[in-house]
C-alpha cells in the first residue's frame, strides 16, 4: 500500500443542542491514498456532509463541535492547528466542491475574481496573473469562451457551467485532496455525466486525492475505486467498490443495494405478476436519542438479541474489507468512558423527549 | 375510465423586466393516450416542461391551445366532432398569421382578415361548446368541480406542499369536506381508513405535518390525493426529495395503491430508472416537445430517439464492472424561449443531418410501435 495522504483517526463531531446533543460523526477512521477515489455513501443525515466539513475545520462552533480524533495530512494533524493556519491549508492542499452550485457561488462577484481568490491568497500572482489563470482553468474544465466568461457573474451561467466553475475554483491551486460533497446531486443526468468525466479526467490527470460524498449509489459504482458506507454517524462497510457491489456484507448496505430500481427493471415479473421493490422498513433514527447496541437495530431484517446489548466493532473480514456487524464477528466495540453521553457537559439540562412515532 | 389528451398546445408569457414579453414554450404540442389503469412516466431534463404538462391536465395552469378528454370512448362521436372543428380552425388560423406577416395589403385584405378572425372565434366557441362535457379545458365551473375529483395531483416537495398549520386530520379530510363527500363521524372514519391504507398510524390524525420525516409527509399527501377517490392522479416528482430506502418504499405503497383504487397514473420524474420501474409507457420530453413515446420495456430495450439514447447512457449503473459505451449530451439545454430552429434537438444529436435543421419532425409510429419525431433515426 502506498503512504496514507489524508488519514481521519477516530473522528467525532458533536453538535451541542438545547437539552440534547446530536452525535453527527461518531468515531469514523478513513485513511485516503495518493492518487486515490474514496466514495462516502449513506442517506441524509448519516454524518457524511459533516465528516467533510470537520475535514475542512468548517463545522459551526457552537452548535458544533469535534470532541475527539485526528485529522493528519502528511502527517500533520489539522485540528491542532490555529485558525491562521488552517486558511493556509483550505483552498491550496484541501479544496472542496460543494453540493449546490445555484447557492455555493457568491451571486456580486464575477467569477473571474472568485477563482483569482485563492490563486492570490495562496500562489503569490498579481492580480492580472491570477486572471489570466482562471481563463486557463475555465478553458480545462470544458468552458468555451473563457476570455467572457470570467467576466460574467453566476446568474448569467446554467447549473452545470456554474459546477464547473466550482470544480475549477477547487482544482485553482492544485490541491492533494479534493472533497467533492454531492457535486452532481442537483444537475440532470446529462450534465452529470459531463460533470462525472471532467472530473475522472481531471483527477487522473493531476493524480488527486478524491474524497467523494453522495448517496447516489450508481455515481459511487461509476466513480471510485473504495466505498465507505455510513450510517447514523458511524461506518457500517468500508471495501473495494468491487466487494461491496458485488457482495455487499453488511444488512444496510445489501438493502441500500437492493431498494433501487436498476435502469430496465420493471414492476411486472417475468410472468406478468406484480412484484415489489426490496425495502428497507422504517426510518433513520431520531439523532436526539442515543441508541444501545448496533445503531441498525430497528431496521434490520437479520437482528439478533446481541444486537441490542452492545455495538459492534468495525473489523476486517477478508483483506481490505471491514464491516461492522455481528453477523461476521462478536467484536464489541468500546466507547472511550470520557465521552460517554450521560457524562457529558450538556446532559444536566437533558429533558425526557416524548417518543414520536415512526413509521 | 381512461383520459386520453388529445392535443395540447401553450406558449407561456414570461415578461422580463424590460416589460416586452417572449414566449416561452413551456409546452409545444403534445399527443398522449392514458388508458385506464395505466401507468404514464413522463421524463426529461428540467426545464423540458413535464411538470407544466402535468399541471395543465389539472387545469392549475390555463393551456392555450388543446383539448384533455375524459372518458373517450363514451363521448367519440363528439370527440370526432371538436376534432374536425379544430382542424379547421387551425387551418384558418394559420391563414390568419400569414395575412397578418404582410400586413402592409389593401384595406380589402384587412377586412378579410378581420371576418377571418370572427369565424375562427365562433368555431372555437362552438368546439368548446360541444366539448363541454368531455374536454376539462372547455369545461365550465359546475363540470369542472365533478372533473376535479376525478383527478388529484401528489406533489413533488413533502415539505412545501403541506400546510403547517393544519392537521394531518383537516389536510386528508379537506378535499371530502369541501365536495360534502363525507360529513361528520364518516369523515372522521374516512380520515382513518386513508391513513391505514398510506400505512400512517391512526394517531398521526391529530398531529401536525412538521413532527413527519419526509418520507411520512408523502404518505400523507398520497393520502390526500386519495381522498375523493379519483381515478387519475398526477405525480410530480413524488420520489425525487427523498432518500434510496423511503423511495422504495413510496414506490410499492404508490404501486399497490394502483391495484387497490383502480388508479391511472402520470408519473413525472426524472430518474429514469424510477420511470422505468413503475411506468406501463414512458413518454420522452425535450423543450416542450414530445420526442419518444413506447412502452416502458422497449424504451430501454431498444430507444429510438438520439435523445433517448443518449440519456439512457448517461444513466449512471449501480455495478463497478459495467462499461457501457457513454453517449455524453454536450452543451446545455437550449433556451425554450428561442428554440433552435427544425428539429430542438439538432445542436447536440450526433445523428443530425441537414433537413434536421430546417424542418420540425413530426410524431410518427414505426414498426414496433415506438412513436418518435425524428428525421434520421438511428438503428434504422
Amino acid at each position: 500500500m502506498s503512504k496514507a495522504l489524508l488519514e481521519i483517526k477516530n473522528l467525532r463531531t458533536y453538535f451541542h443542542m438545547h437539552g440534547y446533543t446530536v452525535r453527527a460523526v461518531d468515531g469514523v477512521d478513513l485513511a485516503v491514498m495518493e492518487g486515490e477515489n474514496v466514495g462516502i455513501v449513506g442517506e441524509s443525515g448519516c454524518g457524511k456532509s459533516q465528516t467533510a466539513m470537520s475535514i475542512m475545520r468548517l463545522v459551526p462552533d457552537p452548535p458544533g463541535e469535534i470532541v475527539d480524533g485526528e485529522i493528519l495530512l502528511k502527517g500533520k494533524n489539522l485540528l491542532k492547528l490555529k485558525e491562521e493556519q488552517m486558511r493556509k491549508i483550505r483552498g491550496n492542499d484541501i479544496s472542496m466542491i460543494f453540493q449546490e452550485p445555484m447557492t455555493s457561488l457568491n451571486p456580486v462577484f464575477t467569477i473571474g475574481y472568485q477563482i483569482s481568490e485563492g490563486l492570490l491568497l495562496h500562489r503569490d500572482m498579481s492580480k492580472g496573473e491570477a486572471l489570466a489563470e482562471s481563463v486557463r482553468l475555465l478553458k480545462m474544465v470544458g468552458i468555451s469562451d473563457p476570455e467572457e466568461r470570467v467576466k460574467e457573474y453566476p446568474f448569467q451561467l446554467s447549473g452545470g457551467l456554474r459546477q464547473r466553475v466550482m470544480i475549477a475554483m477547487a482544482m485553482a491551486c492544485e490541491p492533494s485532496v479534493m472533497i467533492a460533497d454531492e457535486p452532481t446531486t442537483a444537475l440532470d443526468v446529462s450534465i452529470q455525466a459531463q460533470i462525472l468525466r471532467l472530473m475522472r479526467q481531471l483527477q487522473e490527470s493531476k493524480n488527486t486525492a478524491t474524497m467523494f460524498i453522495t448517496h447516489d449509489l450508481a455515481v459511487i459504482a461509476s466513480f471510485t475505486q473504495r466505498v465507505m458506507v455510513m450510517y447514523a454517524g458511524v461506518v457500517v462497510e468500508m471495501a473495494s467498490v468491487g466487494d461491496i457491489f458485488k457482495q455487499p456484507l453488511h444488512p444496510y448496505t445489501q438493502g441500500l443495494l437492493s431498494s433501487i430500481p436498476v435502469l430496465g427493471e420493471s414492476k411486472y415479473a417475468e410472468d406478468g405478476s406484480r412484484k415489489t421493490l426490496y425495502t428497507i422498513p422504517g426510518s433513520l433514527p431520531d439523532p436526539k436519542r442515543t441508541i444501545q447496541g448496533c445503531r441498525f437495530t430497528s431496521r434490520c431484517s437479520k437482528v439478533m438479541k446481541k444486537c441490542y446489548e452492545a455495538e459492534p466493532e468495525l473489523v476486517f473480514t477478508e483483506k481490505n474489507h471491514q464491516v461492522r456487524c455481528f453477523l461476521y464477528n462478536d467484536q464489541v466495540r468500546s466507547t472511550p468512558s470520557h465521552l460517554d453521553v450521560s457524562s457529558s457537559r450538556k446532559s444536566r439540562s437533558r429533558k425526557k423527549k416524548k417518543g414520536k412515532v415512526r413509521g | 375510465m381512461a383520459v386520453r389528451n388529445l392535443k395540447k398546445y401553450f406558449p407561456v408569457k414570461a415578461g422580463p423586466f424590460s416589460g416586452k414579453s417572449l414566449i416561452l414554450k413551456a409546452v409545444d404540442g403534445i399527443n398522449m393516450d392514458v388508458a385506464r389503469g395505466e401507468t404514464i412516466g413522463l421524463v426529461g431534463e428540467s426545464g423540458c416542461g413535464k411538470t407544466t404538462a402535468g399541471r395543465c391536465i389539472l387545469r392549475l395552469y390555463e393551456p392555450e391551445e388543446g383539448r384533455i378528454f375524459l372518458d373517450p370512448q363514451k363521448h367519440a362521436g363528439v370527440i370526432s366532432r371538436v376534432e374536425e372543428l379544430d382542424s379547421l380552425r387551425l387551418e384558418k388560423q394559420a391563414l390568419i398569421d400569414q395575412m397578418q406577416r404582410d400586413l402592409s395589403g389593401p384595406k380589402t385584405l384587412r377586412k378579410e382578415l378581420r371576418e377571418l378572425t370572427k369565424e375562427v372565434r365562433e368555431l372555437r366557441l362552438k368546439a368548446n361548446g360541444l366539448a363541454k362535457n368531455t374536454d376539462i379545458l372547455s369545461m365550465g365551473r359546475e363540470q369542472m368541480s365533478i372533473a376535479r375529483r376525478r383527478i388529484q395531483m401528489v406533489f413533488q416537495d413533502p415539505w412545501a406542499s403541506l400546510n403547517p398549520m393544519m392537521l394531518v386530520k383537516d389536510l386528508v379530510g379537506e378535499g371530502p369536506k369541501e365536495f360534502g363527500t363525507h360529513k361528520g363521524a364518516a369523515l372522521e372514519k374516512w380520515v382513518f381508513e386513508l391513513l391505514d391504507k398510506v400505512g400512517l398510524p391512526r394517531a398521526a390524525a391529530n398531529r401536525y405535518p412538521h413532527e413527519f420525516s419526509g418520507g411520512q409527509r408523502q404518505r400523507i399527501g398520497i393520502a390526500r390525493a386519495l381522498s375523493l377517490t379519483p381515478s387519475l392522479i398526477v405525480c410530480d416528482e413524488p420520489v425525487s426529495a427523498l432518500d434510496v430506502s423511503i423511495q422504495a418504499q413510496v414506490i410499492n405503497l404508490l404501486i399497490e395503491l394502483q391495484d387497490d383504487f383502480d388508479l391511472t397514473y402520470i408519473f413525472i420524474a426524472h430518474d429514469l430508472s424510477v420511470v422505468q420501474y413503475v411506468s406501463d409507457r414512458v413518454a420522452v420530453m425535450y423543450l416542450g416537445k414530445m420526442v419518444e413515446n413506447a412502452k416502458a420495456s422497449q424504451l430501454y430495450k431498444n430507444p429510438r430517439h438520439p435523445y433517448t439514447i443518449s440519456l439512457l447512457s448517461s444513466v449512471p449503473v449501480a455495478d463497478p464492472e459495467h462499461k457501457a459505451e457513454e453517449i455524453i449530451l454536450e452543451g446545455d439545454v437550449p433556451s425554450p424561449v428561442n428554440p433552435p430552429p427544425g428539429c430542438s434537438f439538432h445542436p447536440r444529436c450526433r445523428y443530425a443531418v441537414d433537413m434536421c435543421r430546417k424542418e420540425t419532425p413530426e410524431l410518427g409510429r414505426d414498426k414496433d410501435g415506438h412513436v418518435i419525431s425524428c428525421h434520421n433515426p438511428p438503428n434504422g
